[in-house]
């Protein structure tokens, strides 16, 4: 089995007889990273034949997604680097409409129809707007796998319901699905599709079967040569290989990496000089070193014992680095910037001169809600920056957080992050035990549901509930969830009963995040920060907690009190009676 | 055969501390349970080889199977969560409270005691055809062995109480360095290599294990030996606890926890 799929492809495309080829097409087969993190990508569009610039739209759409979708973040998932391109290409191609004549009569202006097909790891992605056709090719038949946005009005009569550049905004159909080796697809534009069956595919590829653009050709030919009057274009891409099912992270490379030797302080590793140990367990060891060439401090990070066997886990391990590059945040911890070869495994990072949430925590048992609030909004905003990135933190607790001396606290702990870039290279596997620390856990994944930001959010939410009261919201019963009955069960323990002195509104707003069900949170980790510094209406008019709920020792006693007298009284009016 | 260095299975003992105080109540029960039966198992094992060699070495040698078997299982023990549950605690892990580590205890001790009963019960079954004839030899053996280790001690009167409690002690001192000493390796024949010998010392030589005692009494009790429950509960069992107790925390959590883990930096500050 290949790390990376491998295809083969053909293409061709044929002007009808009417004039300029307002059809185009294109394909990227890049190598080695990109390959391994955007996949492989295939665009045909197909200009209106009632506009004369439409070919400017439809080469200007392929050839921008090509080039444009692989300069996306790597973390980003295929859905989301697409649309956006796709998107922008829209938004242009309106635009240009909008400058010219065709403003007055949209079916003259640069307008296609656009499919892109993305190969990446397992799966295949397709992003469809227009009448062109994506076919699955069967022994007997075609299988038609994506919609025609095309509005019949009459047998002779429709008309383009959807395409590129036609309005401001453009709804994109979205399909994955996974492939399976020896399939083979065809995309064609409706100047083929229309004159063409399984048969005359199956006879084409037969003909040449080496030769896929030889059969793409052929195929055009031949749908022309059946009555198409219209430009007929055939994508043809048939599966040589795919990567295991449980193939690793490709993206993640750490072939030829060696396994670091035991290390002490004093020792020199890759030009760095080990000062002291920081951190011993069983799944890394953790150093603070010198590079040798800068003289500058830095954090090293090595596999522990346990994961050395563990392929999964030492990809993970790689990944903090990998996430903390692509991460430019003052709250994020960066990686360390060195160029140099490696020949081992290890991970470096920048060196945090501060203390832990945790220790601080220690040493401020009972801090303002201020300053509470100021480290939450750092912690927020490296949060923001993971998620606007499609990358989940799963694993924030006390010790995964520093504060520096400068009082700017920084996410540092990365070995947990999920990012939607490197997790759809295959199928859901089904769900491995959540990576994060129970206490701060959000009840949902317990349960093996999928994480989401507001998972995030949770946490957050625990670790503010933490620093204010020194307890967990929920006890350690939030821990101990097992099944969505349990989750019923959970009772918040308003915030005022650790500490009298904080306003009301606050346990409105950390209740809220901390839901146990994702949709009753906040919809963003800014919008909580936001409710912290300026709580809703919502919130200010929750009133003063019942004496019930604030005290209920004084609110018994006071009953007791006034029962006793009452039934004192009853007695006394009896005695009186008799 | 891979090995940890002391400072990263220290780490793991805490990391197992703070999951069973995490531990829902119906899964602790269950894994408790399990285990109690377990080890009950290997309790009655072991003494029918005892009786039916006449070498006691014999079955202490063969006991730890059923130990073993119960560790790689998952399964919880009394003497266990006495050893790691406190490092949780004093290690401040969130919401790690001596009151929590109580619900646990309490909870592992219900489950155990119901598991080796369960196991007590149809042991007895077995040993006298479901009550209609008198024991067989073996059933003879375990309704005695309970009369000289409850009022052996009580007859000793304070003595017999000291005794009883430095057993118990010197029994968990042995378990659990058998159950931390598994920890080290990160291989099945690794992890039974290292339990072995210290549980096959603490059964030859008759040391309190209060899992071990809450199926040899109920079983000496239900086949005719001569002493109450009373004395089951005030001369062995509620001392053997308290023993092993101190016996886990303080010979062998504790002494790991000081002079692995706490003298090195806690994290990159």
């Amino acid at each position: 089995m290949q790390p990376l799929p491998q295809i083969t492809l053909g293409q061709h495309s044929r002007a009808g007889p009417g004039g300029p080829n307002q059809d185009c097409h294109g394909a990227m087969l890049p190598a080695g990273h990109a390959l391994a993190g955007k996949g492989i990508a295939m665009a045909l569009a197909d200009g209106i034949s009632s506009s004369r610039v439409s070919q400017d739209a439809s080469q200007t759409a392929v050839a921008s997604f090509l080039s444009d979708y692989y300069a996306t973040s790597e973390a980003w998932a295929v859905r989301r680097s697409a649309q956006c391109v796709i998107s922008a290409t829209n938004a242009w191609l309106h635009h240009q409409s909008q400058r010219s004549d065709a403003r007055f009569d949209r079916d003259r202006g640069h307008v296609c129809t656009f499919s892109a097909l993305i190969l990446k790891g397992r799966m295949l992605h397709l992003l469809h707007v227009g009448d062109a056709r994506l076919y699955r090719l069967h022994p007997q038949a075609l299988e038609q796998l994506s919609n025609d946005h095309r509005v019949v009005l009459s047998p002779t009569e429709s008309y383009l319901g959807r395409a590129l550049g036609a309005a401001a905004q453009v709804e994109i159909d979205y399909h994955q699905w996974e492939a399976t080796t020896g399939e083979v697809y065809l995309l064609a534009s409706d100047g083929a599709y229309s004159h063409l069956d399984a048969p005359a595919v199956h006879a084409a590829l037969s003909s040449t079967p080496d030769d896929l653009n030889g059969a793409a050709a052929a195929l055009t030919a031949l749908a022309q040569h059946r009555g198409s009057l219209d430009d007929a274009t055939v994508v043809l891409l048939r599966i040589d290989a795919l990567p295991a099912a449980d193939a690793r992270h490709p993206q993640l490379d750490r072939a030829g990496l060696a396994l670091p030797p035991p290390l002490a302080p004093g020792q020199t590793f890759e030009g760095f000089t080990l000062v002291r140990e920081l951190q011993h367990s069983a799944r890394s060891q953790v150093f603070l070193a010198r590079d040798d060439s800068s003289g500058s401090q830095v954090v090293i990070k090595v596999p522990g014992t346990e994961l050395r066997e563990d392929g999964a886990a030492l990809d993970r391990f790689v990944l903090e680095e990998w996430v903390a590059r692509r991460v430019d945040n003052p709250h994020v911890l960066k990686a360390w910037p060195c160029e140099r070869p490696r020949q081992h495994l290890f991970v470096a990072m920048d060196y945090v001169q501060g203390q832990t949430l945790a220790q601080w925590m220690v040493d401020h048992p009972r801090p303002s809600l201020d300053t509470v609030r100021t480290l939450l909004t750092q912690l927020a905003r490296g949060l923001q920056a993971l998620h606007g990135r499609e990358m989940l933190h799963r694993d924030l607790r006390p010790e995964n957080l520093m504060i520096d001396r400068d009082e700017t606290a920084k996410l540092i702990d990365l070995a947990s992050v999920w990012v939607a870039g490197l997790s759809e290279n295959a199928p859901r596997q089904p769900a491995e035990a959540p990576p994060g620390t129970l206490q701060y856990m959000a009840p949902e994944l317990l349960l093996g549901q999928d994480g989401s930001a507001q998972s995030d959010l949770f946490s957050l939410a625990v670790l503010c509930y933490q620093m204010l009261s020194g307890q967990l919201p929920y006890g350690l019963a939030c821990a101990r969830v097992r099944s969505p009955r349990d989750m019923h069960t959970l009772r918040y323990v308003p915030l005022r009963h650790h500490r009298a002195d904080l306003p009301p509104w606050l346990d409105a707003v950390l209740k809220k995040a901390l839901s146990t069900e994702p949709a009753r949170r906040q919809e963003a980790v800014s919008e909580f920060v936001h409710d912290l510094h300026a709580p809703g209406a919502p919130f200010h008019s929750m009133r003063s907690p019942p004496l019930v709920e604030r005290n209920p020792v004084r609110f018994w006693q006071a009953t007791t009190l006034l029962l006793t007298l009452l039934l004192l009284g009853m007695v006394g009016v009896q005695i009186l009676r008799s | 055969m891979a090995y940890l260095a002391p400072t990263e299975f220290v780490t793991k003992m805490i990391d197992a501390g703070e999951s069973k105080l995490l531990m829902s109540t119906r899964d602790t029960l269950i894994r408790s349970y399990m285990g109690g039966a377990i080890l009950a198992l290997a309790a009655a094992f072991a003494v029918t080889v005892t009786v039916n060699t006449g070498n006691p070495l014999a079955g202490a040698i063969l006991f730890p199977v059923g130990f073993i078997l119960l560790y790689l299982l998952g399964f919880d023990l009394l003497t266990g969560v006495f050893t790691i549950v406190p490092l949780a605690v004093i290690d401040k892990r969130a919401g790690a409270t001596w009151r929590a580590a109580l619900r646990n205890w309490a909870l592992v001790f219900t489950g155990n005691f119901g598991g080796a009963l369960t196991v007590a019960i149809f042991m007895s079954i077995i040993f006298t055809f479901g009550f209609a004839e008198a024991p067989n030899a073996v059933g003879q053996k375990l309704g005695h062995i309970g009369e000289g280790r409850t009022l052996g001690y009580q007859s000793h009167g304070a003595a017999g109480m000291l005794t009883l409690f430095v057993r118990a002690v010197m029994c968990n001192w042995m378990v659990s360095t058998g159950v931390v000493a598994a920890m080290m390796s990160t291989s099945v024949t690794g992890k039974t290599t290292a339990m072995w010998m210290p549980i096959a010392l603490f059964f030859y030589m008759g040391f309190e294990h209060s899992i071990v005692n809450m199926f040899l009494f109920p079983t000496g009790l239900m086949l005719g030996g001569n002493f109450t429950l009373l004395d089951y509960f005030i001369w062995n069992e509620l001392p053997t606890v308290a023993g092993n107790l101190v016996g886990g925390m303080l010979f062998v959590g504790l002494p790991l926890y000081y002079t692995h883990y706490r003298r090195t930096a806690k994290r990159k500050a």
